[in-house]
């Protein structure tokens, strides 16, 4: 009975390691190609072995064979040989195999990273490096460790990474910025330098937001394609969600569409997204609308009137924030008009996105109680500066009155004193 | 001492107990009337840079509701969430400085300038705000609210 339990227990142990997958070796490996290969004189064979230890593959317990295949065991040559599953440098879709072999295996990624996606492969032959090297057998065109810099890959979120938030940019445009690399495509090498010069890259850049927009917020990353002209607008709706959704109610939405020209991209162009102002809506020097409109259509006429009304309430908030300043410097209390003018300030900004449904009447919905705040505030100001004028005039005034009465004293003791001095000399 | 001698020092004493009178009490004037308007309370109560004292009473803010109430010159937000806890933020967006509300359908801060959401830990959640709201610390004492900034 026992023997028959311990036949069966030996069984099910071999049964389960033939029928491991090669992947489930997470385990710490012997690890004799790292041995070998980092004291090879050809920094071809050596820098891998050197770079890998930092790998997150590495630190997770995976070793060169998880991915190369072979023997890691074996300290000879034979290690690599084919039977025993070696595969050498994989290239091409075989890259996309290999990878995929243990990232899209949602029970296996569960045991290292539960929240990690595991479609990659599956978005990334959508997009159009995937369909190119699947389709056209373009070997040019990036794959997983492209971007992901082999032995050296780490989490997105380590400023080491190639596809941290602050990086992915460059890693982009190791292909696409080059010029000479990119000339078979045909497609511009400037996004890089564009997107440069960009608020988005000026906000992650200088100001430290990992939150704005990089290369593969707007084009996907394994998916990567470039936004189609119907739905740009749902791309930078993403983060400008009111703004996308004005847009898209508005009638430019549709004529955009039946001109063939993008969304959002029309007016603020695509990689080198400027920082906007109140110059770009109207039909005077700078403002976008002109590149539809004349100032004597219709449109140039609403263009015209919406930036007169953003003007006076951006002059109106200046005005009232400038006399509140003004007054709080001199030292009056002020804070509750200054609190008020928040108001005005948010009346601003929302009309300013307002700008985008296009009329008139919506924008000034947002525009007159904008301009009551700012009346109100400013009243506050003023109030406080005659406040201030009226303490000015009577600390005058009260000084006056006390050098008066000091001067009064003065003589009213010498008077004094006269007067006792002719008493005592009539006495006398 | 002649007579118009006598006449004039009269005259002159007499003026000069006249305008030191005036004096005298134009200076009492001076001093009453700025006392008076200091101890005459303002129309709002002031906060300080530090800490501010709510007109509200805690029974007044209701669960799942939020106020804006005013710290200093700027707009600060009093939430009660739907576990009862009082929390307080800055209410002025990190995106554009707008004046944040909350949203109590789906229990968040909310900014309706550009859509950002804020949880109730005030952390950005959505949309374009890139960093949390400031919180502020909260105590109740007896019958009142106290908002002060933490250190």
């Amino acid at each position: 009975m026992i023997r028959a339990t311990s036949r069966g227990f030996l069984w099910l142990g071999i049964a389960v390691i033939l029928f491991l997958p090669v992947h489930a070796m997470g385990q710490p490996q012997v690890e004799n190609c790292v041995a070998c290969h980092q004291s090879l004189p050809d920094e071809r064979l050596a820098g891998p072995a050197k770079l890998f230890s930092g790998d997150i593959h590495a630190v997770k317990g995976f070793g060169c064979v998880s991915c190369h295949g072979g023997d890691a065991s074996d300290t000879e040559m034979s290690a690599m040989n084919p039977a025993k599953g070696y595969i050498g440098k994989p290239t091409g879709t075989k890259i996309v195999d290999v990878c995929g072999r243990c990232h899209s295996d949602a029970r296996f990624m569960r045991q290292y990273n539960p929240a990690l996606r595991v479609d990659q492969v599956t978005e990334y032959y959508t997009s159009v490096h995937g369909r190119r090297l699947k389709e056209q057998k373009d070997s040019k065109v990036a794959t997983c460790a492209s971007c992901h810099k082999p032995h050296s890959i780490k989490a997105p979120s380590d400023p080491r990474s190639s596809v941290h938030p602050l990086h992915v940019a460059d890693t982009c445009g190791s292909c696409h910025a080059n010029a000479e690399y990119m000339a078979t495509y045909k497609i511009p090498t400037d996004q890089l330098a564009n997107y440069k010069k960009s608020v988005h890259w000026r906000m992650m850049a200088n100001k430290g937001d990992l939150s704005a927009p990089t290369c593969n917020d707007c084009h996907g990353n394994h998916g990567a394609a470039p936004p189609g002209i119907s739905w740009v607008g749902n791309v930078c709706g993403q983060c400008h969600a009111v703004n996308g959704e004005l847009f898209s109610k508005s009638r430019h939405s549709q004529v955009f569409v039946q001109m063939g020209i993008p969304g959002c991209a029309t007016c603020h162009d695509n990689h080198q997204i400027l920082e906007t102002s109140d110059e770009l809506i109207g039909t005077r020097e700078k403002a976008v609308c002109t590149r539809c409109h004349t100032a004597e259509d219709r449109g140039g006429k609403s263009a015209a009137a919406m930036r007169a009304m953003i003007d006076s309430l951006r002059q109106e908030y200046d005005k009232a924030h400038s006399i509140l300043l003004k007054a709080g410097h001199a030292g009056m209390e002020v804070s509750q008009p200054e609190f008020d003018l928040n108001e005005a300030k948010t009346a601003l900004v929302k009309a300013r996105a307002a700008i985008h449904a296009f009329s008139v009447v919506t924008l000034k919905k947002e525009i007159d109680p904008g301009l009551q705040v700012s009346a109100k505030a400013y009243a506050g100001g003023l109030k406080a500066l005659e406040e201030l004028g009226f303490r000015r005039k009577w600390l005058a005034v009260s000084a006056v009155i006390i050098l008066a009465l000091i001067v009064g004293l003065v003589l009213k003791i010498r008077q004094m004193e006269s007067a006792q001095k002719s008493s005592e000399k009539e006495k006398v | 001492m002649a007579e118009g001698t006598l006449k004039q020092f009269i005259e002159r004493r007499n003026f000069l107990n006249w305008f030191l009178g005036t004096t005298a009490g134009a200076f009492v004037f001076s001093v009453l009337y700025p006392l008076s308007r200091y101890l005459t309370p303002p129309p709002v109560a002031e906060s300080t840079a530090r800490s501010v004292t709510l007109s509200l009473k805690p029974k007044e803010v209701k669960a799942n509701s939020g106020q804006i109430f005013r710290f200093g010159s700027q707009p600060g937000i009093l939430v009660r969430t739907q576990t009862g806890e009082l929390k307080a933020f800055s209410a002025a967006c990190t995106h554009l400085a707008c004046i944040v509300q909350y949203r109590s359908d789906i229990s968040h801060i909310w900014c309706a300038c550009h859509n950002g959401h804020f949880d109730l830990n005030g952390k950005n959640i959505e949309g374009p705000p890139p960093k949390a709201l400031e919180e502020y610390a909260v105590n109740v004492r007896a019958d009142q609210i106290v908002v002060s900034k933490k250190v």
